[in-house]
């Protein structure tokens, strides 16, 4: 007897899309992740629901991702917003060389009205600088079109929420270990990080969506996976420091970016062939100095802005080699390994974000014909948790003397369960006080995550709630999440401890490659509370240093 | 499609999306918000604050962290940062100067255009005023009962009428300001009396208009603007070297103009006209000359908008003036600097708050058993004055160009 139809190993997005559309189908389901869910690549992403635009020479990638858009804005309309884009060129010629811009605007135009946003068109400099006066004015003109952006995190737990409510079982912190092809079923065997127990599930079929450690995955299993793993950097800004997005040309002529996301702007993204561990790797100075030096050129005021952090990430791109990472396809394989003798294990490569859903579809469909079942997919035409009708901010925040702005970011996360979240407060008001204050969270936020979303760490509760992400990365949340969290999960004062050098080691992570400016100060200030008030530095924890913290 | 229509279906996005551009003088003023490293020090000083606690306001901090970082959803923020009195103390204290008086208008300037419907109601009916008479306070229906109403302040405080003129290269402007304009006429003509007597060459505008501040504060940037560029074209055209004003708020707020537009002309509060220009000297043998009325202790509110909107020097200078006129003695209070709760167009949609804030100055200005309290500003004396009596006391309280006038030899 097996206990799993399907084994999902993987929760970014593409393993929860997957588990949910195998739950929805009436797959009996699991999925295993190792760390948290969106804990890598995808944490790492813009949350673009790309329209495809950079990919017009492969248009059905482009007629896939506009499609997706479209289903996006159906099932998770609630945690979608729109950014214009300008894109200056500095030379008209540069637009008109070689028929690119005739092609890409054609494309994107062919596609525009389904999205819901207007053909690309081409602006005047005096335009451009009305709408975006950081522009450089020593322009020809701005092309201009308009893209939808996703909160990533939100996505993918949202995905895995849903695949547990129609049945799947979802398992976070249990990293697998080994892979038997025992007949009929797989055996998979897992090592669960939080009990500390190897614990084992036999599934009829695999799913690996490891991302970039799918080719671990698929070697447990003795199956050959070739991946072209390439990592990119963000640079992330302390607020919106710009109206619209920003496009343009790099140093090397790549296209980067500058996009106002949630409350912050991101400055991405480089692209490098990598080698190394995905799990250690940090944004280089060359990196960020490839970004700050492309942007330059077109906001030049970008070294003034305030960076808090870079985020590093590997994407698994679809093993094409000697070519430029841009001229490999963004389209995704599905490696089915019954011809490499190796049965009842399917792999993904490449994909992107936009696709998690087409790619699942697509997976589940050959799950289903290989299980011998009859299933219809329903994961674009279900709502994804908390999407529905409009929340009247304004109501609830007067309902329950809340701040409104509190309240109107609670339902940018959680759109109809923003009054499940408020109705915390009726038995206890002391929950409505402010834990994260910049952007902001309050306290019932963190209950409710804690008590529906299966989060284990206090970085667990930042990918729910977007705790300490903003300027003051941590500091003055960090200690009011731990002790949350103790109290709803019960933890010791040791562990208490653990979870805050926990978080903030994870935070320094991204803080250290780009400190500089003003973000020196506020560094000063976290080290004081947390070193010199909190004596943190000065505690006989069990606790090993994180590989990219440098040794006292 | 052509450019226009191209522009147009942007527009219709960015207003779709809620964003309203930066325009490029609020580019510094975002670059000022991304210092604040959340420290919380500005909370212990904050007025408001202090007088209604976080849970109501929540204070600068959370103006510059959490508040001002994504425009598209400043809308939401209307509950708590038309609160603020942009009183400026959060800038003084702040370890990187968040220029935090300027945010809040930034901020506001996109809750006005967002969402019309949450700028408090107070101020949608001052808006209306000044949108039909360009003028912070209705003015008077019957120029009559203006005049008799002036000359009955004029009476009350025992001072002459100096005619009104209208000098086209004169040296100065003098510019009252809308409440010296219409409500506390006194203060006009005390200016009026103190530039006459010191032969000073000044001219008043043909016609009064607003400077802007209102506007500003209220989050109407675009009528703030034109204000602004309206009074400098009357400027332009008497051909004026200097401006010299009796409100604080006018004060600052012509300066901050006069160098965002590149007016090229300096702004002066009355007081500062006095000791830098006027000169101490001048004034301490005009003081001797001048009437002795009784002995006067006197104690002093100095205004935000001088004090930490223009220069903190400005409340040297009215100490200085002060102990110039014999009989008058000045006492601290320990409070003159904190702020009485009248800025930032509070009062109008929340008095409570307003009168919160100013209550914390009340108790330590009774304790100075002073008979008397000055302040350079009409708003300020107006906003104590009925606070103090309120508690019952009986401190009388003057605009200080009324104060200094009274103090002048009345015939030359």
């Amino acid at each position: 007897m097996t206990d799993y139809d399907v084994i999902v190993i993987g929760g970014g997005s593409t393993g929860t899309a997957v588990a949910r559309d195998c739950a929805l189908r009436g797959l009996k389901t699991l999925l295993l992740e190792r760390d948290d869910i969106a804990s890598a690549t995808v944490g790492t992403c813009a949350g673009m629901i790309s329209s495809g635009f950079k990919y017009y020479d492969e248009p059905d990638i482009m007629d896939m991702c506009s499609q997706e858009v479209v289903y996006f804005r159906r099932i998770a309309r609630h945690i979608i917003m729109k950014d214009p884009i300008l894109m200056p060129f500095s030379e008209l010629e540069e637009l008109t060389r070689g028929g690119e811009a005739s092609s890409f605007t054609d494309e994107y135009a062919k596609r525009a009205k389904e999205r819901g946003v207007p053909p690309v068109m081409f602006l005047s400099p005096e335009q451009s600088l009305s709408i975006e006066p950081s522009l450089n004015p020593d322009m020809a003109a701005c092309l201009y079109y308009e893209e939808y952006f996703i909160d990533p995190f939100r996505l993918c737990l949202l995905q895995a929420i849903d695949a547990k409510q129609h049945g799947a079982t979802i398992k976070t912190y249990c990293e697998v270990t080994g892979i038997e092809a025992t007949k009929p079923a797989k055996r998979v065997t897992f090592y669960n990080r939080a009990t500390r127990q190897v614990e084992c599930a036999d599934g009829k079929l695999i799913v690996n969506a490891g991302g970039p450690w799918a080719g671990k995955v698929a070697a447990m299993a003795g199956a050959p996976l070739d991946l072209r793993l390439n990592k990119g950097a963000h640079v992330i800004l302390d607020r919106r420091i710009v109206n619209v997005g920003i496009s343009s040309k790099a140093a090397d002529g790549r296209w980067i970016y500058l996009y106002p996301h949630e409350n912050t702007t991101l400055l991405g993204t480089t692209a490098l062939d990598t080698w190394e561990d995905p799990d250690v790797i940090v944004a280089s100075h060359d990196e960020i100095e490839y970004l700050l030096k492309s942007m330059e050129w077109v906001v030049p005021s970008i070294r003034q802005a305030r960076i808090i952090r870079t985020m590093e990430g590997v994407r698994p791109l679809v093993p094409e080699w000697k070519r430029s990472e841009d001229k490999v396809t963004r389209g995704y394989r599905i490696i089915d390994h019954e011809k490499d003798g190796v049965d009842g294990l399917i792999s993904f490569t490449g994909g992107k974000l936009v696709m998690c859903r087409h790619m699942a579809e697509a997976v589940t469909n050959l799950v289903s014909k290989k299980l011998g079942r009859e299933t219809v997919c329903r994961t674009h035409l279900d709502s994804l948790p908390g999407n529905g009708a409009d929340v009247d901010v304004l109501a609830l925040a007067a309902e329950y003397g809340l701040s409104q702005h509190a309240v109107e970011r609670l339902r940018a996360r959680r759109g109809t369960e923003t009054s499940a979240v408020l109705a915390l407060t009726k038995e206890h008001p002391e929950w409505k006080s402010t834990i994260c204050t910049c952007e902001p969270v309050i306290e019932a936020e963190l209950r409710y995550a804690i008590r529906n979303e299966f989060p284990q760490t206090i970085g667990d509760l930042r990918r729910r709630v977007r705790l300490g992400t903003g300027p003051c990365q941590g500091t003055f949340c960090t200690f009011k999440a731990a002790a949350v969290l103790a109290e709803e999960l019960d933890l010791s004062g040791e562990q208490y401890q653990l979870e805050m050098i926990d978080f903030l080691a994870e935070r320094w992570k991204g803080k250290r490659p780009p400190m500089r400016g003003g973000q020196l100060g506020q560094e000063e200030l976290t080290q004081g509370l947390y070193a010199c008030v909190a004596n943190l530095d000065h505690t006989d924890l069990p606790y090993e240093l994180k590989p990219w913290e440098e040794a006292a | 499609m052509s450019e226009e229509e191209a522009y147009r279906t942007v527009s219709a996005t960015l207003e779709q999306e809620r964003i309203i551009p930066f325009k490029t003088d609020e580019l510094e003023v975002v670059r000022s918000a991304e210092k604040c490293v959340n420290c919380g020090l500005c909370l212990n000083h904050c007025p408001v604050v202090r007088a209604v606690g976080v849970d109501r306001f929540s204070g600068p901090r959370s103006i510059a962290v959490e508040l001002s970082r994504s425009p598209p959803d400043f809308w939401s923020t209307a509950d708590k940062v038309y609160l603020c009195t942009s009183c400026g103390t959060c800038r003084e204290v702040c370890p990187f100067n968040v220029n935090m008086p300027d945010i809040v208008n930034m901020v506001r300037a996109r809750i006005f255009k967002q969402r019309p419907d949450l700028v408090p109601r107070g101020l949608r009916a001052v808006r209306e005023t000044i949108a039909k008479y360009s003028l912070a306070f209705e003015p008077w229906e019957d120029p009559n009962e203006k005049t008799e109403s002036r000359d009955a302040r004029l009476q009350a405080a025992g001072l002459p009428f100096i005619k009104d003129r209208t000098v086209k290269g004169a040296e100065v402007l003098f510019y009252p300001g809308c409440q010296a304009e219409e409500r506390a006429q006194e203060v006009k003509e005390a200016a009026k009396f103190i530039l006459n007597y010191f032969g000073v060459d000044f001219t008043l505008l043909e016609e009064m208009s607003c400077c802007g501040l209102p506007s500003r504060l209220i989050g109407d940037d675009e009528t703030s603007r034109s204000l602004a560029a309206r009074l400098r074209e009357k400027v332009n055209l008497l051909g004026v070297k200097k401006i010299v004003t009796t409100c604080a708020g006018c004060t600052s707020n012509l300066s901050d103009m006069s160098v965002r537009d590149n007016w090229g002309v300096p702004v002066y509060h009355l007081i500062e006209f006095l000791a830098e220009e006027i000169g101490l000297e001048r004034l301490s043998e005009a003081f001797t000359e001048g009437s002795r009325a009784g002995e006067v202790l006197t104690t002093i509110h100095d205004p935000c908008h001088l004090i930490r909107h223009t220069s903190r020097q400005i409340s040297d200078h009215v100490i200085a003036v002060l102990n110039l006129i014999p009989n008058v003695t000045v006492v601290p209070s320990g409070v003159a600097d904190s702020c009485c709760g009248g800025g930032g167009m509070v009062g109008y949609h929340s008095r409570d708050v307003a009168d919160a804030v100013v209550a914390y100055n009340l108790g330590p200005i009774s304790a100075t058993k002073a008979n008397r309290l000055v302040a350079p500003c009409p708003l300020c004396t107006a906003q104590i004055e009925r606070n103090l009596f309120n508690t019952g006391s009986d401190i009388q309280v003057d605009d200080l160009a009324v104060f200094i006038a009274q103090r002048l030899p009345q015939e030359r």
